[in-house]
């Protein structure tokens, strides 16, 4: 699979571009602010629908089409997989002098010419992205780590996308249902339904993290010993907000990761069991505080290195270097699920990176099928490397190959 | 200075709190009002007022109607043992286009829905449990959406029922007729294998 043709219209500081690309590595050089983390954006966003820098979409839409009487950003991906071409569309529209704000964003998903929910384009360009920023999967709050359990789960499992939609939704009801039992009361039992929901809905969520981080230890833990020189023992272990099963007090053993996988239609229903009754056992809590306590979104992931936890105790090397190697382990989950290399989306990484990291990295990049790497410097990358690879540079919204 | 007459900016102003209606739209509709005949204008703003004046609700199933109790729950012929539960007017509509439900209705106006504020008390709900507790009901059909508000709300009034000994029932989810297996999602599919009958 590769991004054969990028095609941008008002997006971000790109007001028309045309892109053609290789199956190969390309690097986009360019100076600060010349819009080559918004080409990586672009391509996260087709793949993902989200981008990973904002929440708010309209600050897609390129400024100075913003003054226009329809102001609108367009985004296409041609996308060969194996001899099949698929054509991935998002259009942003938005639409002045209607909804709350003085204006409504209107966001159209195609996929081949046909419109489809969000939700449907996951998984048809699976992307790896890497970011100076990923420091904040070791460093920053639980929801950096839950983030990148939940994007990497989407883009394989579309069947996780929407058990997270759903949750979310149910978590929404259930978070104003029990601040309206805070402040004026009533029957208690309403919170009957939501429960079930968010237990049934976040037990599928539970499960395939759990079954996730497994995995990626597996393959993170060998790469992170060689990226240390065998000094470091990454572990990795999921930290539910509750004991999701008393009677099995060590729930980290690979082990019981074996059954979860075999038996995930059981095994879905006692979580959610657990779950309810947990949900039960707090619910005086939850109504004095208007929200809901414990969940998949109060989880975290405990990162260590030798029994250390990284978070706190870390050196900003060793953070890194995990978060090199839980990078490099979700590109081999990803490949593993969809039996291809995803797309890997680096955005100025090598600079910080020493000589071993830098060839541990190279290694994955050069097994991918595509790779769009940025930076500002050509001589982050040796003579020989780039050789090899389709060299661009980025001006001012443009792109040219050298 | 304003250019366009009052009378004609405020019907504008009115036509555009409607729903689906943009100011553009409203101005278009207003002018084109401005040139009809007397008549035909006249005859709108008559509908709209007859619309507020005689249309009140039920009494007893809480539907749109012109005189209370509503035709549907003075017909005699009607099957009074069966209460069917709607979310909105429209549903019983819908449901009686399929001339395959005789009993009775009832109409919520609304569905629980914490974010928005809606709570069982915001519906129709003490009077429909009335309706059961007084009546020769046997059956209560759940008619409600099966989006999540829609579940939310059956699934309280099946609490709120069970006690009262009689049988609930909730309208199938599944396939549509006339579809095609390979172009439905998988949670209608998931629902349709769950629901399948025995031939």
């Amino acid at each position: 699979m590769h991004l054969a043709h990028l095609s941008l219209t008002n997006f971000r500081n790109y007001v028309r571009l045309e892109l053609s690309l290789p199956p190969s590595i390309v690097v986009l050089q360019g100076a600060n602010g010349q819009g080559k983390t918004n080409l990586l954006e672009a391509v996260y966003y087709l793949a993902t629908s989200r981008s990973p820098q904002t929440t708010a979409d309209r600050e897609l839409i390129n400024w100075l089409a913003d003054d226009e009487p329809l102001p609108y950003a367009r985004l296409v991906a041609d996308v060969q997989r194996g001899n099949a071409n698929h054509r991935i569309e998002i259009t942003l529209v938005k639409q002045l002098n209607t909804g709350p704000n003085g204006f409504r964003l209107q966001k159209q998903v195609r996929v081949n010419g046909v419109n489809k929910r969000t939700l449907d384009l996951l998984g048809q360009m699976p992307v790896v992205l890497f970011r100076p920023q990923d420091i904040e999967l070791v460093a920053g709050s639980p929801s950096a780590r839950r983030h990148y359990l939940d994007v990497t789960l989407c883009q394989i499992d579309p069947r996780y996308a929407r058990a997270l939609l759903q949750y979310n939704r149910v978590l929404a009801q259930r978070n104003a249902l029990l601040r309206e039992l805070r402040e004026r009361g009533g029957d208690r039992d309403q919170l009957l339904f939501w429960d079930q929901k968010l237990s049934e809905d976040g037990a599928y969520l539970l499960l395939r993290r759990q079954a996730l981080v497994a995995d990626v230890l597996a393959r993170a833990q060998p790469l992170h010993l060689t990226l240390t020189d065998g000094r470091d023992r990454l572990n990795l272990r999921y930290v539910p907000s509750f004991d999701m099963n008393p009677s099995q007090a060590d729930y980290q053993l690979p082990l019981a990761f074996a059954e979860l996988e075999m038996s995930p239609g059981g095994s879905v229903q006692d979580i959610a069991g657990a779950f309810v009754s947990r949900l039960r056992e707090v619910r005086r809590e939850e109504i004095a505080r208007g929200m809901t306590v414990i969940g998949p979104h109060r989880d975290d992931l405990m990162i260590t290195a030798n029994d250390v936890d990284l978070r706190t105790y870390g050196s900003r090397g060793q953070q890194r270097t995990a978060v090199l190697s839980l990078k490099l382990a979700e590109v081999q989950v990803i490949q593993e699920a969809v039996g291809e290399p995803p797309l890997l989306l680096l955005d100025e990484v090598m600079s910080e990176l020493d000589k071993e990291r830098r060839r541990c990295l190279m290694d994955t990049i050069e097994k991918a099928n595509q790779a769009l790497l940025t930076t500002t410097e050509w001589q982050v990358f040796t003579p020989e490397f780039l050789a090899k690879t389709l060299r661009l540079t980025v001006c001012e919204g443009r792109i040219e190959p050298v | 200075m304003q250019i366009t007459p009052e009378p004609v900016n405020r019907l504008i102003e009115e036509l555009s709190r409607l729903p689906g209606i943009g100011p553009k739209t409203a101005s278009r509709l207003t002018f084109y009002l401005l040139r009809a005949p007397v008549e035909q204008a006249l005859a709108l703003s008559e509908a709209i007022r007859q619309l507020k004046e005689r249309i009140t609700f039920c009494e007893v199933c809480y539907n749109i109607t012109e005189v209370s109790p509503c035709p549907l729950c003075r017909d005699e012929r009607r099957d009074r043992t069966q209460i069917c539960v709607v979310e909105e007017p429209l549903d019983v509509l819908a449901l009686e286009r399929t001339h395959a439900y005789h009993g009775l209705y009832h109409v919520l106006h609304g569905a629980i829905s914490p974010v928005e504020g809606i709570g069982p008390g915001d519906l129709r709900i003490a009077e429909l449990l009335k309706r059961v507790q007084d009546g020769s009901i046997t059956e209560v059909v759940l008619a409600t959406n099966p989006t999540l508000e829609g579940e939310a709300t059956a699934m309280y009034l099946e609490r709120q029922l069970a006690p009262l000994k009689i049988r609930i029932t909730r309208l199938a989810r599944g396939l549509p007729v006339g579809g095609d297996l390979e172009y439905a999602d998988e949670i209608t599919l998931a629902r349709a294998i769950e629901g399948r009958q025995a031939m």
